[in-house]
């Protein structure tokens, strides 16, 4: 009876996840299997959308993954050192470094992208400021609309989703163990690699994991910050608006996430490879 | 050497502030400026946007939509989140955390995908875009947040301080509602802040899933489309206000860290 309780209390979540979450997507790929004709959906099985995906988007699908894998390392780099600052370096200062990535999680997702635009501008923030102190003395065209700037603007949203979770596994880690490690002679490189990496391991793949889904999905920032930079989002997102064919935007979603399926599939190998040695 | 070490690490320190933070304080600030540019140098500091931003036909609307749809979020998945927090809380632990995994799913994608795929379905159901919709998309991703951070203080909650109310003679109910909930309450009310902020910032499901009418973001979002004016810079201000101020209040009731 006690137990019986217990699952009816989880009852109203599971329902809205299965009514919103898993009816969605199944028909979702089931959408990805049917074709538009003359603005109405032909619910004929067919692979063709995939076809096309492959034959006509390919290589903006491999941009994508390119940018997304890109951005993923880079952040999740970023996010271990801060992490191990927060942990390791920064004593009580680790709270507020850590209230400051909590409070950049939540707030602001169109706004920093939005700030990022005004900040590499031709007469934004950076080269003003640059021009005003008369370190450049015409402005440096190239910040804005470039890959560099893409990847910028992701890595910043997207760090905060990255420190969490290693720092969260970091936070398993007892400084005797550290401790006990330089006791028997091991240098910091040594610490590092075969102590702190090998304990943060799920943490790490669940950063890059998070950062690279984020970003793969993305079409907000290089529409933004991108000038004519295209990825699978900006192709994904008109064919539910004024491009009207579903099917292909589904297959696309659905080849964007099987890609990303495989390359974190990939980076946790090597994680655990790393860990292995 | 140490003290050199420390130099270093203070250095790393300020950069990551200044790089997560930067951005956002030069919004706020801009939305202060007085001219059309949002550069330096600044040469005054006025309301002149802000006031614009009041007199933006669309902008009460979107600011009424945001504010509903928020509130109605942060209900509904306080109530939904924190049973389910309750019912996982007396789970097996490893069951409890399959649950919890699926139940997550919908945060792991990305927000595109789940946008789009919740606008095919809600428009082949018929069902009516607007408010509601937005709300029950909102729903689904907040929900996962509300649970995790319900559930991490239900894990360190004494049972034995319900079964002796229990054995006092009282129902069920009564005992949640004179025991329970007046533990766990700073927390709920934490979680259902977070569901808010969460609620309030979402541009891309909110984009897909509303129809006509607008929130704050996509009223940003239209304004940054058709052209650039400081107004967007006061509008943003307000969106952080809301989101980062309802973030630090809930951060402070749950201390939560992740």
């Amino acid at each position: 009876m006690e137990n019986r309780s217990t699952y009816w209390l989880v009852a109203p979540s599971a329902l809205i996840f299965a009514v919103l979450f898993i009816a969605p997507m199944a028909f979702f790929v089931l959408v990805s299997f049917w074709q538009v004709e003359y603005f109405e959906l032909n619910t004929e099985p067919t692979i063709g959308n995939y076809r096309d995906v492959f034959a006509n988007y390919w290589h903006v699908m491999s941009f994508t993954v390119a940018v997304a894998t890109a951005t993923a390392l880079l952040t999740t780099l970023l996010g271990f050192a801060f992490s191990f600052l927060a942990r390791f370096r920064a004593g009580e200062w680790a709270q507020v470094l850590l209230f400051i990535v909590l409070i950049t999680l939540f707030g602001g997702y169109l706004m920093k992208i939005y700030a990022w635009k005004t900040i590499l501008g031709n007469e934004g923030v950076l080269n003003s400021a640059l021009m005003a102190m008369g370190i450049i003395s015409s402005p440096i065209t190239s910040l804005l609309y470039s890959p560099q700037a893409v990847v910028v603007t992701l890595m910043h949203f997207s760090l905060p989703f990255a420190v969490l979770p290693i720092y969260a596994s970091m936070r398993g880690i007892s400084d005797s163990e550290v401790e006990a490690a330089r006791d028997l002679g091991a240098g910091r490189w040594p610490i590092l690699s075969t102590v702190i990496v090998p304990r943060c391991q799920s943490g790490i793949v669940a950063a890059f994991s998070f950062v690279f889904l984020m970003v793969g999905g993305d079409y907000v920032t290089p529409l933004l910050v991108g000038g004519k930079l295209t990825m699978i989002g900006n192709l994904i997102a008109p064919q539910f608006g004024a491009q009207f064919n579903w099917p292909l935007g589904a297959a696309m979603s659905i080849v964007m996430l099987i890609a990303a399926v495989v390359v974190i599939y990939l980076f946790r190998l090597l994680v655990a490879l790393w860990s292995r040695q | 050497m140490n003290a050199r070490s420390n130099i270093v690490w203070g250095i790393v320190a300020v950069a990551f502030i200044v790089f997560l933070l930067s951005p956002i304080v030069l919004l706020v600030v801009f939305s202060f400026t007085s001219r059309t540019l949002t550069n330096f140098p600044i040469e005054g500091l006025s309301l002149r946007w802000w006031q614009e931003m009041m007199v933006t036909r669309q902008f009460w609307p979107a600011f009424a939509n945001s504010l509903i749809i928020g509130l109605c979020v942060a209900l509904v998945s306080a109530v939904v989140g924190t049973l389910a927090a309750m019912g996982l809380a007396a789970m097996p632990k490893r069951r409890a955390s399959i649950i919890m995994a699926l139940l997550t799913l919908p945060v792991m994608l990305p927000p595109l995908v789940l946008g789009v795929a919740l606008l095919s379905f809600y428009v082949t159901i018929d069902l009516k875009l607007g408010l509601p919709t937005v709300i029950l998309s909102h729903v689904l991703f907040a929900q996962p947040f509300v649970i995790l951070i319900v559930h991490a203080r239900m894990v360190n909650f004494d049972p034995r301080v319900v079964e002796s109310a229990r054995d006092l003679g009282a129902t069920p109910l009564q005992a949640f509602f004179t025991v329970t909930l007046p533990i766990i309450r700073p927390v709920v009310i934490g979680a259902a802040l977070i569901a808010m902020a969460l609620s309030i910032d979402d541009f891309i499901i909110t984009f897909f899933t509303i129809g006509t009418g607008n929130t704050l973001p996509t009223l940003v979002w239209g304004m940054i489309r058709t052209g650039l004016t400081p107004a967007v810079n006061a509008i943003g201000t307000l969106i952080l206000l809301l989101t980062i101020g309802s973030t630090v209040i809930a951060l402070q009731l749950t201390r939560y860290r992740g």
